[in-house]
């Protein structure tokens, strides 16, 4: 191992010459003042003392001296490279300027992406054991659902696989304190719900099991959001009041800023206090229920527990939970949601594209190495070993790779900030959380070495390879490896392409996706129409009939506010945030669960439909003479008319839902059938729907809406403009009541495609760039077939080659590994895509157009890349190649 | 005036040896001899921390070491000064000047 020029002993051996010629030389010296050799010799060893202690220290300290000294070598050799390669890439600084460019891309986007896949999926939850935490949903038939009060209550007693189990409800309150009303998102939760996280307020307490009790439950705890933006942070709002929905709620604590997991949840929370009513009801589904696995049992265990007492409540309640049963999933599933696979397969991607990048400098490199193999083997030939070859060319990499690292860190930043406002819109949750932290900068700079390697290794050990001898008779040309060169050459080619058809067929994928949404009628015109969403508080509004009057006329200044052509309230728009589920049996069925058609009810005032412009297929709109008083009339969606009476005309037919009981139904008439609306968004399949004037919506429907209505407002210009009319007009029947949720139906339709457009956006950028590598990679490849066959084409030429042979030579030289690499990529594209499958609509993730598109885009870039080289291959001049350099 | 051994005083041994080295390579019983014949035997130099100290020197790169043939026709093994070593020792020399001065004046006001 040892490579010192000179003899050098071990250091055992140095140590014990070198006292032993100490102790001679000092019995000497006593010799020499008269002492006897033994008595000399004596006298030496004992004024030296300890030789035996000496001699251990000694040894040890030079152990370390050497230890010292071959790292000091190392980092000087090291040092000595990084300066040799700092010096040749500034005189190649063309060269060096493309490779760290495309490397700085690679890493940049690669990073970048990670920093927002580790901010939204990686980064565990912030509280104790957070894969402990599992949401528990009913579900009925394949649907997955919100759990019922009774539901939850009995399984709460039943269950022991959980040490804590919690529930909560979300709804928006009408919050005030002194002036300023708002409408703020809060939660009812049960008093376990904040210990199922394990999460402790940051001031003050949570509610107490008694405070959770109808009668007691004046009790509010705040997120650290709203204490911050309402009450600016102060410790003195402990034992305060607030208004919510007009009822005095008293603060009794503060939860941590870590509570508030993204920046779209509830602000506060206030007892879920179920009266024994509620606790008794196992029909209506709205509570979202947490549980905290107990120690020792796991998920699978959890689950066949809630199961089984599923079961008995399905003997217990055959009516209300006949087929229901329980799924229990990790709460970070359910919280990240679909943002997951998504940003994976971008991960995906752009790992590509840096593989790409890495591909094309591996190749620069060879090239690089094929210019160099004259210095290399005079190198060589000074003594230099094949691993200091490989270690010098490989520390011109990292150079290269180092240099590439810090400007994609600075791409990385910019691409991350770039990354949080594009996708605000898209509702990713914690996306701006996403930065340059400590895994994003261990990622980076794992990146870096994988490039490094990736780019490097192989260059480096193929120029080292070379014989070097020969290379140095032949004049530097360095031929004999030059076989193997061109292989690895090919090989990149084809690997580029490969990599790049992948991911030119996944953007196409999700550009045709596109196309196709863009075309899909959502069912209704949002153009120039405004919605808004008003609650009428109970305290206020206790009365039913009051809340139909007041909501007409708040209809009725609408309908006569300037700008506005059509007006209407319903209880949800399309694309809203409300659900509204509602099942439903067709007369002539039996009335159990068994012929329940599972639709969504709109309980609207008359011309919504013309309002929304959704087309009245049959029948006839309701009318303000659809009152109580009259025959219970409702209007089905097309879909809903064709699941409950396939062929058949639905006008006159009658339903039983929403009221009534299974012995004493409530049967409504059909009078009209509408259109079909996608209100789950232009992505998703128009699912079964109908409408209930308001005048006849069921006393308990208010309680459900929590006496809320959107109002639909259409106008001929810009919706934005009729904001202040609206507000105006409500404000004209109540100031106090809050208009929230105020949107356009336009920016609903397009909100709801953000994350997939901001998907698309990005993977066709993706796919871009990686066409654009692949082209650069292509190019260089061939050039350098050209310039290095320049002999043999003129030679060809001399023999009477035409322009022609000589093009196709080249181009036919180009394609072949092009060819191979669609032939993989095409292979892997089709095991890959089927990721994008739950992204994609109406194109099958094997669309044949798509590959087709990409297989032949990369073909034409090929062609166009090697035409150049080409071009320039048939000016050869025969006698000047013949002559060679 | 009774015999004093080198390593007193904190440091001085490696002033010491650096200074000796200044005449020119030389192996450990040479320095110390040197030490001691210079000082006509007032600091005798305890040949226990000799050694240990040069290892140490060496490895702060104050000194290089290289084996070559004593005037015994022995294998042994020679000592230099570096220029760091250089350096330390004229940085030493001031601090033990100004050390000196410093307990001199203490002295003579006693």
């Amino acid at each position: 191992m040892s490579r010192f020029v000179f003899w050098k002993p071990r250091v055992e051996e140095e140590v014990d010459q070198e006292l032993a010629f100490h102790l001679e030389m000092k019995t000497r010296e006593y010799m020499s003042k008269g002492l006897s050799r033994e008595a000399a010799r004596q006298e030496a060893v004992r004024r030296f003392g300890n030789v035996r202690q000496v001699s251990e220290e000694c040894r040890e300290l030079g152990a370390r001296r050497d230890r010292a000294m071959a790292w000091t070598e190392w980092l000087h050799e090291v040092g000595q490279d990084a300066q040799f390669a700092l010096r040749h890439l500034v005189k190649n600084a063309g060269f060096a300027a493309i490779a760290i460019v495309t490397l700085a891309i690679g890493i940049g986007a690669t990073t970048a992406i990670f920093s927002v896949v580790n901010a939204v999926v990686l980064r565990p939850l912030p509280f104790p054991a957070p894969d402990r935490v599992l949401l528990a949903s009913e579900t009925w038939r394949d649907m997955r659902n919100s759990v019922s009060v009774g539901n939850y209550s009995d399984w709460k007693a039943q269950t022991k696989s959980f040490s804590r189990f919690g529930a909560i409800s979300w709804s928006s309150f009408n919050l005030s304190e002194g002036e300023a009303p708002e409408r703020a998102l809060g939660a009812r939760a049960t008093w376990d719900y904040f210990s199922v996280f394990g999460v402790n307020p940051e001031i003050g307490r949570v509610f107490s099991a008694e405070e959770d009790q109808p009668g007691r439950s004046q009790v509010v705890v705040l997120s650290h959001r709203l204490w911050v933006r309402r009450f600016g942070a102060q410790p003195t709002v402990l034992h305060r009041s607030i208004l919510l929905n007009s009822e005095r709620y008293e603060i009794i604590g503060v939860m941590p800023a870590a509570f508030d997991l993204t920046a779209g949840t509830e602000e506060f929370w206030v007892p879920a206090a179920f009266t024994p009513a509620q606790l008794a009801l196992h029909d209506e589904h709205f509570l979202t229920v947490y549980g905290r696995l107990a120690s020792g049992v796991d998920r699978a265990l959890a689950q066949s527990d809630l199961k089984a007492i599923a079961r008995r409540l399905e003997l217990q309640y055959p009516l209300d939970d006949k087929e229901r049963s329980v799924v229990l999933t990790p709460m970070a599933e359910q919280f990240v949601g679909s943002a997951r696979e998504q940003l994976l397969v971008l991960l995906g991607a752009v790992s590509f594209v840096m593989l790409i990048g890495c591909a094309n400098v591996a190749n620069l490199l060879l090239a690089r190495g094929a210019i160099r193999a004259k210095e290399l083997a005079i190198r060589a030939s000074l003594g230099a070993g094949r691993g200091r070859i490989v270690r010098q060319l490989l520390t011109e990499t990292l150079v290269l790779t180092g240099l590439a690292l810090g400007l994609g860190l600075v791409l990385a930043y910019l691409g991350i900030r770039a990354l949080i406002v594009a996708a605000g819109a898209a509702g990713v949750p914690r996306l701006e959380q996403a930065g340059i932290d400590l895994p994003t900068l261990l990622f980076a700079l794992g990146a870096t070495l994988l490039c490094t390697l990736m780019a490097g290794l192989l260059p480096a050990l193929r120029t080292a390879a070379g014989n070097l001898q020969s290379t140095l008779r032949e004049g530097g040309r360095g031929s004999s490896s030059a076989g193997q060169r061109d292989l690895l050459r090919r090989g990149l080619v084809m690997s580029e392409v490969a990599l790049a058809l992948v991911l030119l067929v996944g953007a196409g994928l999700l550009i045709r996706t596109s196309i196709h949404l863009r075309k899909v009628d959502p069912g209704f015109d949002p153009t120039g129409v405004l919605t808004a969403r008003v609650t009428l508080p109970k305290s206020e509004y206790p009365d039913v009939a009051r809340v139909t009057a007041t909501f007409e006329r708040i209809l009725d200044a609408l309908r006569h506010a300037p700008g506005v052509t059509e007006a209407a309230l319903s209880s949800q728009v399309p694309l809203g945030r409300e659900g509204g589920s509602n099942g439903l049996v067709p007369e002539g069925r039996p009335l159990d669960p068994s012929s329940v058609i599972v639709s969504q009810s709109r309980i609207v005032t008359p011309g919504y439909l013309a309002a929304m412009k959704i087309p009245l297929i049959v029948g006839r709109d309701f009318t303000d003479a659809d009152r109580q008083s009259g025959v219970r009339v409702m209007i089905v969606s097309s879909t809903l008319a064709q699941k409950a009476w396939p062929g058949e005309n639905a006008i006159g037919k009658r339903v039983a839902c929403c009221e009534g009981t299974p012995t004493e139904p409530v049967w409504k008439e059909v009078i009209g059938v509408a259109g079909a609306v996608r209100w789950g968004g232009v992505d998703r399949d128009a699912a079964p729907e109908f409408y209930l004037p308001v005048q006849q919506a069921p006393a308990v429907a208010w309680e459900w809406l929590q006496r809320s209505m959107t109002l639909v407002a259409r106008g001929t210009k810009d919706p934005a403009l009729l904001t202040p009319v609206i507000r105006a007009a409500v404000r004209s029947i109540n100031p106090a009541l809050p208009l929230y949720d105020v949107r356009g139906m336009d920016e609903r339709l397009s909100l709801a495609l953000a994350q997939s457009r901001l998907n698309t956006v990005l993977l066709s950028l993706l796919g871009a760039i990686g066409l654009l590598l692949a082209a650069v990679g292509i190019y260089g490849v061939i050039a350098y077939f050209v310039a290095r066959r320049t002999q043999e084409i003129g030679v060809r030429m001399a023999l009477g080659a035409s322009t022609g042979d000589v093009l196709r030579l080249v181009v036919g030289q180009s394609l072949r590994p092009v060819l191979l690499g669609i032939l993989v990529g095409g292979a892997g594209a089709l095991a890959v895509t089927r990721l994008l499958a739950s992204q994609l609509h109406g194109v099958r993730p094997t669309d044949p157009i798509t590959f087709g598109v990409g297989a032949l885009a990369l073909v034409g870039v090929a062609l166009l890349a090697s035409l150049l080289p080409a071009r320039r291959a048939t000016l050869v001049d025969a006698t000047m190649a013949m002559r060679g350099d | 005036m009774s015999k004093t051994t080198a390593d007193l005083l904190q440091g001085t041994l490696s002033v010491l040896i650096l200074k000796t080295l200044t005449w020119g390579p030389r192996h450990g019983y040479a320095i110390a001899r040197m030490i001691e014949d210079t000082t006509d035997d007032t600091l005798l130099i305890e040949e226990g921390s000799l050694y240990p100290a040069l290892y140490r020197m060496e490895r702060r790169g104050w000194i290089e070491a290289e084996w070559g043939t004593s005037e015994l026709n022995r294998k042994a093994k020679f000592y230099r000064l570096t220029s760091a070593g250089r350096a330390q020792l004229r940085a030493e020399i001031a601090q033990w000047r100004r050390f000196s001065v410093a307990v001199e004046k203490v002295l003579a006001t006693a």
